[in-house]
């Protein structure tokens, strides 16, 4: 082997390794080292105040109302979505025109602008003259406040989430039950199986790669939603739809208080990294079918 | 043309020793076939050669030139693959042509080099084709074309049947053996499949773990095995072979202990009525397949399960048959499994004094 | 059962019991008919309205972005505006900058797209084909950030582009992104399923490492490639997050922000305007998606899975 030969390699990762590097793996470091101290990103000086940040962080009424805001949010929409979606595969899981047309239908909203999303559904959620008002009106409900009352707003963001992420998962669903053998149906059906004890004993297990695969990824992105909060409800109203990423980017952006928020980044990182852990441990050892 | 010269190879992957010190010369415009069950280092030997592989230790030699360190494109070796290796994303045009253009061949020679080979190999109406759209035998052609249209001085053959059906197999076979001829260049053939290697190689070459067993004629690796592998390994079915500790009746002299003795089933003849002269041995019948113009018998002794295969015989329907085996056709092998050879003497009448 | 049942009695001979018997076996087959016609409907109305819940709000999109202000002051709502105000269009287009917002999208998304396909194919075939001393802790490398939501370190990355002067600038908002993680993953699947042998006939016939990749290995991968790109172009031009924390003025600044920034102009009620100006943000996608539904089906589902 020549010199270049041995080299050729690392010349073709270099680029993309110093790219993530320098905008991935080195700001890591640096948000860790920014949360131990004290700076509004004017001063010159940044002040080293150990774990002051986190103390704060921890007996800040806000930062306890923005984590269980995020957590209730993540669980309401992870639940919602995994279960609907299943359902919804279990009934569209067919091949043919109509039912592709259904299937691109529920998907559309995944390949459109979070913006054009949150705006669209805060005209629908429009306490006065909002369409999903007119809707319940039909089945003899009141007006709702929607995202104007700290009781629905963030149940309201949930909607969002759920009509937004329903198409997607439901498709990876069917992919997953596309990707069952058929004959074990044949054998399943041939052995007189009742379709819940089908769905129950094969169908679910054999899916359960998929659904943790989705269930990981939904938390990951519920937990660092901003999006939808940043346009619809700039965390209100008091502070009920303020969630992780958009307290950090207030903190950050609006009070500058650089080191208070990347502690609370690092914090949003660990819940993360944790879910991700657990994720590859559990997939190496247990959910495994194939 | 080209004489390739394998000296002193040997191959390891980290600890695993998968050649140790393998000697071969393969002649100048032979047909030459490696051939070993799956495992035994013929496609490496082959791989080996094509340059696709380092070699641990030892030097090759293509045409008296030490190839070591030469690239596999430099070595003026062309190489038939298995799975015919035909780049999906080019026609069959640009899959001939390749190598070619990598030579800085110009385009106007190119063409005339495409349409003989197309012409010779019956490709011509295709090339405009991609690799999906043929059959099995079709690629088979471009492949044999990729690798003719470089003229090289060895052509090798990685077990480029294996993919086809058993009639276009026999085809291909025959065209294989024609196409040797036409071109007169060294071949080097790899298969796993002793029908094949007989019925094509001019010159066979038996592996087993890595070691050369037998490298010799067709005719003489069945009429002349040197070990119980190579015995065993050549001709349908197998060569009986039994321990000699089983077998009473026999007495065999010789300078070094017989271990086993063996004979071919299609050299053992059924005793029916008339009394013949040899190695005596009967048993049940275990199973009897007729194939028409041969019959082989599955026979079960007190000595060990043996075939029998006889030609243009009637099927015999007793449940127990006795069969005789000329002595000059018996087989003796040393502990060892080292065949030996002139040593092997049978005595008549103590065999008869033995009793069966 | 039944049939057997019926079977017997056309045998016992009382023709008339027979005849009763099967009066009411087609009676009931006629029933289990009209039951599975039913559900058969059923099952189609729940689809339609399945579709209805997706179809509804950007119908509704598209009926108020063509209003005027009062008619989006109606409740219950009117589905039809009596006369189209396409000036909403123009309005929503005049609002800002537009022109230039949809050029820093365009220059960015293919931008990013531009240099992916340069850091990520080469990248992505050293780590499926060479073997060299500290590729796994390289691609751990990769491996990490895949698992990184660019979501997590903005701040830092705020303040990395700060110091390097790249705010509010196009190389602040492609440079982060000029490689992918994702993309060297999805890529070195694809070039790990090529076969070896295909690498080694290219070898004996003499081509160069580089005319391997660029006229074997590329093209083998093609679909893949598709693929990534339709992800890529599409997530970075729906993108609100990241243009949104790298620029502090309008220079660099993307589409996706002009149609959020016009509730802040134009005040919080002009949804006639609102609407427009989104159906501007939306209807190249969502024309790209009828064209090409398959595809872009597939490049979010399947790189996905897996």
């Amino acid at each position: 082997m020549t010199v270049w030969e041995k080299l050729r390699p690392y010349g073709m990762v270099a680029p993309s390794i110093v790219i993530f590097s320098m905008f991935f793996i080195y700001p890591i470091f640096y948000m860790i080292y920014l949360s131990f101290y004290d700076w509004n990103f004017i001063s010159p000086t940044k002040t080293f105040v150990g774990l002051q940040n986190f103390k704060d962080l921890l007996l800040d009424e806000d930062f306890r109302k923005v984590l269980s805001n995020t957590t209730v949010y993540t669980l309401l929409t992870v639940t919602l979505t995994t279960v609907l979606s299943l359902l919804l595969a279990l009934w569209l899981n067919r091949k043919g025109f109509f039912h592709a047309f259904v299937q691109g239908a529920i998907f559309s909203p995944h390949i459109i602008s979070l913006v054009s999303i949150s705006l669209l559904w805060s005209w629908l959620m429009d306490p006065e003259y909002g369409l999903l008002n007119w809707v319940i009106g039909l089945f003899g409900f009141d007006k709702l406040q929607w995202l104007s009352h700290p009781g629905t707003a963030l149940v309201s963001l949930v909607i969002v989430a759920v009509w937004k992420g329903l198409g997607y998962n439901t498709l990876v669903f069917i992919a997953g039950l596309q990707s069952i053998p058929s004959d074990i149906f044949e054998a399943a059906a041939l052995d007189q199986s009742k379709p819940w004890t089908t769905f129950r004993r094969i169908i679910l297990p054999m899916l359960s790669p998929t659904i943790f695969f989705l269930v990981i990824i939904n938390m990951i992105g519920s937990f660092q939603v901003f999006e939808t909060i940043a346009i619809m409800t700039q965390g209100g109203p008091v502070n009920s739809t303020n969630t992780l990423v958009y307290y950090i980017y207030e903190n950050g952006f609006r009070f500058f208080k650089i080191g208070y928020a990347s502690a609370a980044g690092v914090i949003l990182l660990a819940i993360v990294g944790a879910l991700t852990i657990i994720y590859f441990r559990l997939l190496s050892s247990r959910v495994h079918y194939r | 043309m080209a004489t390739i010269e394998l000296i002193n190879i040997s191959k390891k992957y980290k600890d695993e020793t998968i050649i140790a010190d393998l000697n071969l010369t393969i002649k100048d415009g032979s047909f030459t076939v490696l051939v070993g069950p799956s495992g035994c280092g013929k496609s490496t030997t082959l791989r080996m050669i094509a340059g696709l592989e380092q070699i641990t230790g030892g030097e090759i030699r293509i045409d008296g030139k030490r190839v070591n360190e030469t690239a596999p494109g430099h070595r003026d070796v062309a190489m038939v693959f298995q799975n015919y290796a035909l780049y999906p994303t080019m026609t069959v045009r640009g899959n001939i042509e390749f190598g070619l253009k990598n030579r800085g061949i110009a385009k106007r020679e190119r063409d005339t080099l495409v349409a003989d080979i197309a012409e010779i190999v019956g490709l011509a109406p295709l090339l405009d084709r991609k690799p999906q759209q043929l059959s099995g035998g079709q690629r088979q052609r471009v492949a044999l074309a990729r690798a003719m249209v470089k003229k090289p001085k060895v052509f090798i053959l990685d077990e480029p049947l294996s993919n086809l059906d058993a009639k276009l197999r026999n085809q291909m076979r025959t065209e294989l053996i024609q196409l040797h001829k036409r071109l007169g260049t060294t071949f080097v053939y790899v298969t796993h499949d002793q029908v094949e290697a007989m019925s094509m190689g001019d010159e066979i070459v038996v592996m087993n773990k890595g070691l050369i067993q037998q490298a010799d004629s067709p005719m003489n690796l069945y009429y002349d095995p040197a070990n119980l592998f190579t015995a065993q390994f050549i001709g349908t079915p197998a060569m009986n072979v039994l321990d000699t500790r089983d077998v009473s009746g026999l007495m065999l002299q010789s300078e070094s202990t017989v271990s086993h003795i063996g004979f071919r089933p299609e050299r053992a003849q059924i005793e029916a009525g008339q009394q013949l002269d040899g190695f005596r041995i009967s048993g049940e019948v275990m199973t009897r397949e007729s194939l028409g113009a041969e019959n082989i018998y599955q026979i079960k002794a007190a000595s060990g399960v043996f075939f029998v295969k006889t030609f243009l015989e009637p099927l015999y329907e007793a449940p127990a048959l006795s069969v005789v085996v000329p002595y000059e056709q018996l087989y003796c092998f040393g502990p060892d499994g080292k065949r030996l050879a002139g040593v092997k003497v049978q005595e008549r009448q103590l065999a008869m004094a033995g009793g069966v | 059962m039944k049939a057997t049942k019926s079977g017997l009695l056309v045998e016992t001979g009382d023709a008339a019991l027979t005849r009763g018997m099967e009066g009411s076996r087609g009676n009931r087959i006629s029933l289990i008919r009209a039951g599975r016609a039913a559900l058969r409907v059923l099952n189609w109305l729940c689809m339609l309205l399945l579709v209805l819940v997706f179809a509804l709000p950007f119908g509704w999109m598209i009926s108020t972005s063509l209003k005027t202000m009062p008619e989006t002051m109606i409740f219950p709502p009117e589905w039809i505006p009596k006369q189209p105000v396409w000036q909403n269009y123009a309005d929503a287009w005049n609002t800002g900058p537009f022109l230039r917002y949809f050029m820093n999208s365009v220059i960015i998304a293919i931008g990013i797209l531009i240099c992916q396909a340069l850091t990520i194919i080469p990248a992505a075939y050293a780590f499926a084909r060479y073997q060299f001393i500290g590729s796994k802790l390289l691609f751990s490398v990769v491996m990490v950030t895949l698992m990184i939501p660019a979501q997590l370190i903005f701040l830092p990355v705020y303040l990395e582009l700060s110091a390097l002067k790249l705010l509010n600038t196009h190389l602040g908002l492609i440079l982060p992104f000029a490689s992918s993680a994702f993309g060297i993953f999805l890529l070195r699947q694809g070039f790990m399923q090529v076969p070896e042998e295909l690498i080694e006939a290219a070898r004996l016939d003499q081509a160069k490492e580089w005319k391997i990749i660029a006229k074997l290995m590329v093209p083998m991968v093609k679909p893949v490639l598709i693929t990534f790109a339709l992800f890529s172009f599409i997530a970075h031009w729906n993108d609100y997050f990241w243009p949104l924390v790298m620029t502090t003025n309008e220079t660099a600044r993307t589409l996706p922000l002009g149609i959020a920034k016009i509730r802040e102009v134009e005040g919080v009620a002009t949804w006639n305007t609102l609407m427009a100006g989104n159906l501007i943000l939306v209807a190249p996608i969502l024309v790209v998606f009828f064209f090409s539904q398959r595809h872009i089906i597939r490049a979010f589902v399947y790189s996905g899975v897996k």
